[in-house]
């Protein structure tokens, strides 16, 4: 990081247009680990989006007969106790997981950048919105979002929810932060100076510059939406039971892990591979956008 | 510093109090109730609600919350319905197995980042680095309860060299403290390592480019002496503001690996009482841990302030 | 049973009991060897010890070696004395007369008196879950410290079934405990042991009560009565919720006996040695009750649509891996009133039947909601296989998948939002005769009818079941109320499953039961 360099984008108002095209898109495909980041997420994504081509059968279709096969080329990842084909659910898991990440990744950007300017921005506003943010993020995580999805029933939908409601806060400090140092900057000032109004200046001033920490934020909330989704469903909290998703996977491989391991290793990887993916993606990002932000929960 | 001190602890109060409300609220949209887990699936309708009035479950909202209020401003914090012991007890005696379990995996975080940190930041980009690397970003992106699994199968069934799980008290036989604590604190501690060992290595690597570590280099100073005296001060300061964040994870995120490890911790507690609609329990427990992250962040806080004289000011 | 109110079988026992006292000092047989910590894994989580408001099977397992009661049931499920060595019955069938066993005392050190027994049905009474079981009772007395009479309103030919049921069972405690609140009973009772330390979500350790005074009317433990001995100086029950740390555990040695061996690793651990399998063959049977109040399970022809499509071997295959046996009957096989009237209609795998049935019925595709949680995989499975095979039969099965608290909640609460629930009878089926068919019959209806009132037919033919003097009447109207169950679909009984258990090989003397008894149970050197 370079001083300079941080200057040059704060002070620049179409930093987004920048932010869009040219040296950065450069900069990022010269990036190793966010380029096989991007692979890796490539990789899921299309396993995601093709899943009813790539399934050979119906991920709920059972077949008890051909319970518990191994790996092999009949059953490319084995199936389960039910005899579903595993390499259906898993494919059609990432689809959910997907699903869901984006879904917290989407309401953290919404809310998360309405509370975060309004809290950095409109200073009155700050104590009420930090101390509630404060009191959600008192809660011990898991324990919120377990409360949440048992009041509102297993379901996709709940585990976005009850995930977004735990990064909300997180995201919204960030953006707090950012919005607070680029309010001090100059050009801030000289467009109050201009006679423009709040709204404008938030919209067209500050937001634009506070983009490069949201979205380094935003790519490790999708990891960890993915994996705390998987701790839900694990608990039987996340997605509806009905869906292949592979929190749910592997709670009903435990009980055969010693005769059919592959139960509940084969979900694990893929939630591994995935988790994996969106962290580099976001370290390259990181290292691109927003080289000060190193690190967050 | 003791004004500083005193006016987060101040704040803390009515974030307590949002903590509990905002528990409150919730555990009133839970459906079903903790009389059906106790009656059983051939309860007849009628005997659930005697069941429900002799637990005190059938009294308003209103007077529940006024209740407990009354009790806990008496330091009261009610019976738990399905352990039918008191809520603070339960929770006293379970709060040092998980305390115990987060200061392990603390100091699994702490040794293995920060030293995982500092190597592959001094060989930067040679191979050392890379694998660090490899090592702590699988750490942060693989689920600990499935790790959690896959080593009770490995290290318990398959090499025998742990216990499957449970918890044994450290004063009683610290060697089988240590053994059947050693998978949890892991599973939990991976990710923290993985978080720790690139927040040091980035550190790390921007204070090495500093002015003053090049003078001290040029002043022929030996490399350790750079790296532990100049530059690891440096480090730490951001270092002690993620561990307070670390240790609260560490003692919150416990749920799911204290239930897979069978581990009597304040985790599996109040996920269990949650999944049995233990109410008090659930009330009490949230509060009482709530109230020690919150000192926790309030300590941390203060340590940073000292290191940091900067930060008492804002 | 069979002596319900018959005071010369249960002065038989006494004889039996007597002669075998006069054999000499027999429990010491009981125990091969002494001393030593036998270690249980445990599948379920424990809550209160509270007897009188848990009926969680968990907490018997712990509770029933710790508390006793004045009447219990045998290792055939009959009802049998415990702390009473004799009972008389009234010619007018009112009074129920019981004399204590003397020497019997309490952990804390106090003996035994007719007041602690009528202080714990007196909290029974007050907050105990089946407290209906002492509806027709008019009040109890204590005529002397080792008498307890019990006097009923009118008379109840199923009264001693009643107070012996087992899936709440009225354990006895100390007088100061009457007034305990509920779930906060203090864990003091009669029995071989006593509670050291409980500590939830891992473990419960008991003791052996140096001064329990054994039941020596009988020559060995029936069900949870009879001559007990604590051999081992310590117990430790510990949940192991994982059920593969759990049978690594067992293979390691970490623990003595599991409660629960998975079909599939059966035939790994029976290569080991160090290992022996148990079973008890009819352990529960899983069953599903329609909600008749709900369309389109409110009509009968909808029902046995669903009745004929399905396939039990399936559904009992995929919920057990393999591990179980049909059974056309709300019986297991072997007990007193075992019956498969109405088999016809068991399993008939038939879909095109079923969609015969569905049209005659008028169905057009409304939703029928399968209740079910995951936390019981089993529940989970069923419900799964038989939502298959209901629309490979035209049918539009939709699973309502809630947590258990939440599931539960609602099949007991709600007639709306439901269609099918899922549950496995252990005590009910066990205890046989009209206990297994109570949950259809007025007034606890699981099935929920119009009006909360059960079929009339059925009713009659329930109400000879649990009034009649003789058996084979009782009998007749067993096999005659479960045909109507048949009929009218009230009830789909899938099928039986066993409790497959293991023990280290070093563990002797133990016997699988419906709940874990610890007692008379040693470990070899």
């Amino acid at each position: 990081m370079t001083s300079l360099e941080m200057n040059d984008t704060r002070s620049e108002p179409s930093f987004l247009r920048r932010f869009m095209g040219g040296r950065r898109v450069r900069r990022l495909l010269r990036h190793r680990s966010f380029m096989i980041g991007l692979w890796l997420c490539l990789f899921v994504t299309v396993i995601a989006v093709l899943a009813p081509v790539l399934s050979p059968v119906d991920p709920n279709k059972m077949a008890i007969r051909s319970r518990f096969q191994p790996p092999s080329l009949d059953f490319l990842l084995g199936t389960d106790n039910l005899g579903r084909d595993l390499f259906s659910r898993v494919a059609w898991g990432a689809r959910l997981s997907l699903a869901i990440g984006l879904g917290v990744v989407l309401l953290n950007a919404v809310f998360g950048v309405l509370l975060g300017a309004l809290a950095g921005y409109f200073r009155r506003l700050d104590g009420i919105l930090m101390r509630l943010s404060d009191a959600l993020m008192a809660f011990p995580s898991v324990l919120l979002a377990i409360g949440i999805a048992a009041a509102m029933g297993a379901s996709a939908m709940t585990a976005v929810i009850s995930l977004a409601v735990v990064y909300i806060p997180r995201t919204a400090r960030i953006l707090r932060a950012s919005v607070m140092q680029v309010t001090e900057l100059e050009f801030v000032n000289a467009a109050r100076a201009a006679g423009a109004g709040d709204l404008h200046i938030l919209r067209r001033h500050i937001l634009p510059n506070c983009m490069a920490p949201l979205v380094v934020q935003l790519s490790f909330v999708f990891a960890y939406a993915i994996l705390s989704e998987a701790v839900l469903s694990f608990l039987g909290l996340g997605a509806a039971p009905t869906d292949p998703s592979w929190g749910i996977m592997i709670s009903e491989g435990r009980s055969y892990i010693r005769e059919a391991p592959w139960m509940t290793v084969i979900p694990g990887m893929a939630i591994a591979i995935t988790v994996l993916g969106l962290n580099l993606l976001g370290d390259g990002l990181r290292d691109v956008l927003d080289p000060r932000v190193k690190m967050e929960h | 510093m003791l004004a500083y001190t005193l006016r987060r602890i101040a704040q803390a109060v009515p974030i307590l109090l949002l903590v509990s409300l905002i528990s409150f609220g919730i555990m009133q949209l839970v459906p079903g109730d903790p009389a059906a887990v106790l009656a059983g699936p051939n309860a007849t309708p009628d005997e659930l609600v005697h069941l429900r009035q002799t637990l005190g479950l059938d009294k308003s909202l209103l007077t529940q919350i006024m209740i407990f209020y009354g009790n806990l401003f008496q330091g009261d914090l009610g019976y738990s319905i399905i352990l039918g012991e008191p809520v603070l007890k339960v929770v006293i005696e379970r709060s040092p197995i998980s305390i115990s379990l987060a200061i392990y995996s603390l100091i699994l975080t702490i040794v293995f980042g920060l030293f995982i940190g500092v190597v592959a930041a001094m060989k930067h980009n040679r191979w050392i680095d890379q694998v660090a690397m490899a090592f702590a970003l699988i750490g942060v992106s693989v689920p600990n309860f499935w790790l959690g699994l896959v080593m009770i199968v490995l290290f318990s069934v398959h090499l025998g060299w742990l216990p499957t799980g449970g918890y044994v008290p450290f004063f009683e036989d610290p060697i089988g403290w240590f053994l059947a604590a050693t998978m949890p604190a892991l599973s939990l501690a991976l990710m923290q390592i993985g978080l720790l060992a690139r927040l040091t290595r980035s550190t790390m690597l921007e204070v090495l480019g500093q002015d003053y570590i090049r003078t001290a280099r040029a002043k022929g100073a030996s490399e350790p002496r750079v790296i532990i005296k100049h530059a690891m001060s440096n480090v730490l300061i951001p270092v002690v503001t993620v561990l307070g964040m670390i240790l609260s994870v560490l003692l919150s995120g416990s749920v799911i690996v204290e239930t897979i490890f069978a581990v009597p911790g304040i985790g599996a507690l109040l996920g269990n009482a949650i999944l049995g609609r233990d109410y008090p329990m659930i009330q009490g427990g949230l509060i009482f841990v709530a109230a020690v992250l919150l000192i926790l962040n309030i300590a941390v806080d203060v340590l940073y302030a000292w290191l940091d004289p900067r930060v008492r000011v804002q | 049973m069979t002596h319900r109110n018959s005071k010369n079988r249960l002065r038989g026992l006494l004889v039996a009991g007597a002669m075998a006292m006069a054999a000499g000092p027999a429990y010491a047989e009981l125990c091969g060897n002494v001393g030593g910590d036998l270690v249980l894994g445990m599948e379920a989580k424990l809550g209160t010890l509270d007897q009188h408001v848990n009926a969680a099977n968990a907490t018997r397992n712990v509770a029933m070696n710790i508390f006793e009661t004045l009447m219990t049931r045998d290792e055939n499920m009959a009802p049998i004395l415990d702390l009473a060595d004799s009972l008389d019955v009234s010619d007018d069938k009112l009074t129920y007369t019981f004399k204590l066993r003397s020497g019997v005392k309490f952990h804390n050190g106090k003996p035994l008196t007719s007041a602690d027994v009528a202080a714990s049905f007196d909290r029974y009474s007050r907050i105990g879950v089946d407290r209906s079981a002492l509806g027709s009772v008019d009040h109890w007395e204590t005529p002397d410290g080792a008498t307890f009479k019990i006097v009923l309103k009118e008379p109840q030919a199923s009264f001693l079934e009643s107070i012996s049921a087992s899936t709440v069972p009225i354990v006895v405690v100390p007088t100061e405990q009457a007034s305990a609140e509920a779930t906060r009973l203090e864990p003091i009772g009669t029995g071989p042991f006593q509670l050291e330390e409980f500590v939830a979500d891992s473990h419960v350790k008991l003791k052996r009560y140096e001064d329990y005074k054994p039941n020596e009317t009988l020559e060995s433990m029936s069900g949870f009565a009879g001559r007990k001995q604590a051999c081992v100086d310590t117990v430790t029950f510990r949940t192991l919720a994982e059920p593969g740390a759990r049978l690594a555990a067992l293979e390691t040695g970490e623990v003595d006996i599991v409660e629960d061996v998975p079909t599939l690793s059966k035939e790994r651990i029976a290569g080991n040695k160090d290992i022996v399998q148990t079973q008890l063959k009819h352990a529960a049977l899983w069953l599903t009750y329609p909600n008749l109040s709900e369309p389109p399970t409110d009509n009968l022809k909808v029902r046995q649509a669903i009745q004929a499509a399905l396939n039990l071997d399936e559904i009992m295959d995929a919920m057990s891996d393999g591990s179980y046996s049909l059974n056309p009957s709300f019986q297991f096989p072997g007990q007193l009133y075992y019956s498969e009237a109405g088999s016809q209609y068991y399993n008939q795998n038939d879909p095109e039947k079923a969609k015969a049935l569905l049209k005659e019925a008028g169905y057009d595709g409304e939703p029928v909601r399968l209740l079910t949680t995951r936390d019981i995989p089993r529940l989970y499975t069923a419900a799964v296989v038989m939502s298959e095979q209901m629309k490979a039969a035209g049918l539009n099965a939709e699973l309502v998948v809630l947590d258990w608290p939440t599931a539960l909640g609602m099949s007991v609460n709600e007639t709306k939002g439901w269609n099918f629930f899922y549950t496995g009878w252990i005590t009910v089926t066990a205890q046989g005769g009209a206990q297994s068919l109570r949950n259809l019959a007025d007034p606890s209806n699981v099935h929920k009818p119009k009006d909360n009132k059960s079929d009339p037919q059925f009713m009659e033919r329930f109400n000879v079941l649990s009034t009649s003097p003789d058996l084979d009447e009782r009998k007749a109207a067993f096999a005659k109320a479960q045909e109507r169950v048949f009929e009218e679909v009230m009830a789909i009984p899938f099928g039986v499953t066993p409790k497959n258990q293991a023990t280290r090989a070093n563990v002797k003397g133990y016997v699988p039961f419906f709940n874990t008894r610890v007692s008379n149970i040693w470990l070899a050197e």
